[in-house]
């Protein structure tokens, strides 16, 4: 297990660097610069502010620069918040995409899977029906037109929650409401589908036969089996939705780090759209190697150290 | 076993959990932040209950992003510089006329020949920490300004004070910049060149003050609400950065007397439809109006509607083919109904260009530069047909070149440029291809003269013609048409320059009129304010160049 885990954080680190080397070499080719607003301005004032942030210097300094930085955890200055360091925006942000992306996934996966066995179990029933249709409509419907909704319905017209920003449990329905629908919706849709399947099983046969309880059937015996696409799809989501959505940070004006990843690039923000990239990755790295060893537990036939290499 | 193992589950799955917890607990930021929400949300609230008892008068804005910075010498953008210019004070402040008056100068003296000017400072101006307001917070203001090190995007406002170019570009020493404390009250400032606009330019926050003795001690004492010091009508009471500013008046402001308001809370709200949607609930006494919805609520009557002096503008690369003649180019502007632009393309209020300089200002002897200057422009297919003859006929073109229209990447810029590409196709018969580019690589490419005919904005930094007519003197960063004539360079030196105020007007009008003729610019709208206000929010001040002020701001 130890030696798994070591030659899994090698792998890590060497995809970060990876990562790092090309977002940067991505940066530097694309055109354009952090200091093009639509203000006036002028050579002095351009050459001041490149020397300020060391753009001035050749690539390769650049870079080196960069890398010593990011051996220390250090990710930077922000060039377009001046007076914030990218440790100080992503420490502000991340905890609060994480706080609603965490209530978020919970709320997702309690209620999809509830929905999911409950459509499996009353197959081709009303139940069946109804949530599944449900469930194709928090797949197609995206989530800034059900936020706009539910702003409009629930908090303009009936003035049951407040309309946007951040800071009660209040505020925190409608974002999680609209953020949760799709990927609940997913939930469910792959839980049927893998209930279904399951529930046709020889050995599921076997213990209805045994006369035990279709509680515990279903619990027991059929749901643990039907959860392994579940959690693989995990990985991506949990990464995605911790690290912020940037639509609906936008329009719920919650402070969280979405809204790096989108306007860090818009505004050639180097330092941010590294630290950014960083982040990300080694939090998604991060995921998926949990995700791994989730796997090993629901299911013992899938051996870590022998995927890992003998 | 199986129970086991649904037990090891649960147990990894809690463990999962906690540990991201723990992890983003143990970084100190991270811990600020998940302990500050909370509290803050309960602060405010009990804030709220005792506003409603007392009967505090609060002001609930929005002011869509976190300031850039609260350094008046870094934040050089509106959503810096708007709760910036209620916090602090220059030695000048916009009257309700829209014209420079007395801030924390009460008095100044200008030197017969234009170029000194000595400021009186008032006795009772002080900072919210108690310090007297000296001359001293200028000059430490301004020589930082210029200092190159702090790579100030506004620096550029301070040439006009004699050695500040030569500072700022690192050639010159902080010492030859003309400005110095003669005492504590008294401020005397050199300038470059006789500046007719001079206490116009010191209304902008990059002129600003700033304590010396705070600043010294404390280099980063604009970034949090406890060390920051105001000299302004309000103070910086809190600050949770992303979420909340919120303003208290400031007692040791010298006209503390004169302001309404009690509070005023700034929300960071960036979505149009949000903080529209907020307006309605009642979470926000001020907004915008979302672009969908220009139709049905410009006519209100809560809507504030004035200028805002910008223009949007194409421009037209002289260097480039088929633009090098000026009768093409003339051809093009006349060809542009611009009335249908403003009408029906961008519709919020605004008022289509006939010329280069907004309406609003106001001229030595009281007139409107526009209202004096005219129409410079006009929608006319016939004569842009027959100039485009003509000018094919001056080039031998039989045809001519594939000509490209450039715009960056947004819904109204894109509906603006199918207009035009209709309007010319309409009027000249010319088919012209368009093409969107994100804005950086538009900027870019529209610096290096790449783009034939490209779309382009201009937003005042300072109430005086001169500050958009300069951007295309030759070689100027701004000019971006490759546009270079000695005899209009010649305009705008005098222009700025000139001592006698009619005068220099007159080569303002000049300056504008050949511009026109040269047509290297298409002038397409001007820009507007357009606010929502809430009933009994009243008396606040939006300036058609400057930022917007709260000083009588009042709320019933």
């Amino acid at each position: 297990m130890l030696r798994y885990l070591l030659k899994r954080s090698l792998i890590a680190l060497v995809t970060l660097w990876i990562i790092v080397t090309i977002t940067f070499l991505l940066m530097i080719t694309v055109p354009g610069s952090p200091f093009s607003d639509e203000r006036s301005s002028n050579e002095t004032i351009q050459a001041n502010l490149e020397a300020h942030y060391n753009l001035d210097e050749p690539y390769h300094v650049q870079y080196l620069i960069y890398m010593k930085n990011i051996a220390m955890l250090d990710l930077g200055p922000s060039i377009k918040q001046p007076n914030q360091t990218v440790n100080d925006l992503l420490g502000r942000g991340f905890p609060i995409s994480f706080e609603l992306g965490m209530v978020t996934i919970i709320v997702a996966v309690i209620s999809g899977i509830v929905f999911g066995i409950i459509s499996a179990l009353r197959h081709n029933g009303i139940i069946d029906y109804l949530s599944m249709g449900f469930a194709v409509l928090g797949i197609s419907i995206p989530n800034f037109i059900l936020a706009t909704l539910f702003i409009q319905k629930l908090a303009v017209d009936w003035a049951m929650f407040p309309v946007a920003t951040w800071s009660s449990p209040a505020h925190m329905v409608l974002p999680v409401a609209a953020l949760a629908t799709g990927p609940m919706a997913i939930i469910a849709r792959l839980t049927r589908s893998t209930m279904l399947e399951v529930l046709t099983q020889d050995y599921i046969k076997m213990a209805k036969a045994k006369g035990l309880s279709p509680w515990k059937i279903t619990f027991k015996h059929a749901l643990r089996n039907a959860l392994m696409p579940v959690v693989t799809i995990m990985g991506t989501l949990l990464a995605g939705i911790l690290t912020g959505t940037f639509v609906i940070e936008q329009i719920f004006a919650i402070p969280g780090m979405g809204k790096y990843f989108v306007e860090s690039i818009n505004q050639r923000d180097y330092p941010v759209i590294m630290g950014t990239t960083v982040f990300y990755s080694a939090f998604l790295i991060f995921m998926l190697f949990l995700v791994d060893i989730v796997y090993g537990i629901i299911d013992p036939r899938i051996k870590l150290h022998k995927k890992g290499g003998e | 076993m199986k129970k086991f193992l649904i037990f090891l589950l649960a147990i990894v799955t809690v463990g999962v959990l906690s540990a991201c917890t723990t992890g983003e607990d143990a970084g100190e930021p991270a811990d600020e932040t998940e302990t500050e929400s909370p509290e803050e949300g309960v602060e405010e609230e009990a804030e709220e209950g005792v506003e409603e008892a007392s009967g505090e008068k609060v002001l609930r804005l929005n002011n869509s992003i976190e300031p850039t910075s609260l350094d008046p010498s870094i934040g050089f953008d509106a959503v810096s510089w708007d709760p910036l210019n209620n916090l602090m004070e220059g030695l000048t402040r916009l009257d309700e006329d829209h014209v420079a008056g007395p801030g924390v100068a009460e008095d100044w003296d200008i030197s017969d020949d234009g170029l000194t000017y000595t400021f009186y400072l008032r006795q009772e101006a002080n900072w919210s920490n108690g310090d007297p307001v000296v001359a001293e917070d200028f000059v430490f203001a301004w020589k930082y300004m210029l200092n190159p090190e702090t790579g100030s995007p506004a620096a550029f406002l301070g040439y006009f004070i004699e050695g500040a170019e030569a500072y700022n570009a690192g050639e010159g020493s902080a010492d030859d910049v003309g400005v110095t404390a003669v005492d504590d009250k008294t401020l005397e400032v050199t300038l470059e060149a006789p500046t007719g606009f001079f206490l116009d330019v010191l209304t902008n926050p990059a002129f600003f003050p700033i304590n010396h003795q705070v600043a010294e001690e404390n280099p980063d004492w604009h970034t949090e609400a406890d060390t920051f010091v105001a000299n302004g009508p309000f103070l910086l009471e809190s600050w949770d950065h992303d979420v909340e500013m919120v303003f208290a008046k400031n007692p040791e402001y010298w006209d503390a007397g004169a302001v309404q308001l009690d509070k005023v809370h700034f929300a960071m709200v960036n979505d149009t439809n949000t903080q529209y949607q907020m307006f309605e609930s009642g979470e926000l006494d001020t907004a915008s109006i979302p672009p969908e919805l220009s139709d049905q609520l410009i006519d209100g009557d809560n809507v504030f509607i004035g200028p805002y002096g910008g223009l949007e503008f194409y421009r037209l690369n002289v260097t480039a083919e088929p633009f090098q003649n000026k009768k093409i180019r003339q051809a093009f502007s006349y060809a542009v109904n611009r009335d249908d632009i403003a009408q029906y393309i961008v519709k919020n209020g605004v008022e289509p260009a006939y010329g280069f300089i907004s309406p609003g200002f106001t001229s030595p002897t009281g007139e409107d530069f526009r209202d004096v200057n005219g129409d410079l422009v006009s929608y006319d297919p016939e004569l842009a047909q027959q100039l485009l003859a003509e000018g094919m006929a001056e080039e031998g073109y039989d045809e001519l070149p594939d000509i490209t229209l450039s715009y960056n990447t947004s819904d109204t810029n894109k509906a603006v440029a199918e207009a035009l590409q209709d309007m010319f196709l309409e009027s000249l018969g010319v088919e012209v291809s368009i093409e969107n580019q994100e804005w950086g690589v538009f900027v870019e490419a529209q610096q290096n003269l790449e783009l034939q005919l490209s779309r382009s904005s201009f937003i005042n930094d300072y109430n005086d013609p001169v500050n958009f007519l300069e951007s295309f003197i030759t070689d100027s960063y701004m000019n971006r048409t490759g546009f270079s004539s000695a005899e209009y360079d010649e305009l705008i030196e005098k222009g700025k320059s000139e001592v006698d105020p009619e005068t220099r007007w007159e080569y303002l009008y000049e300056a504008e009129k050949m511009l026109a003729d040269e047509m290297i610019a298409i002038p397409i709208r001007y820009y507007n304010t357009v606010v929502l206000e809430a009933e009994g929010v009243s008396g606040i001040l939006r300036h058609p160049v400057g930022y917007f002020d709260l000083k009588y701001a009042d709320k019933q």
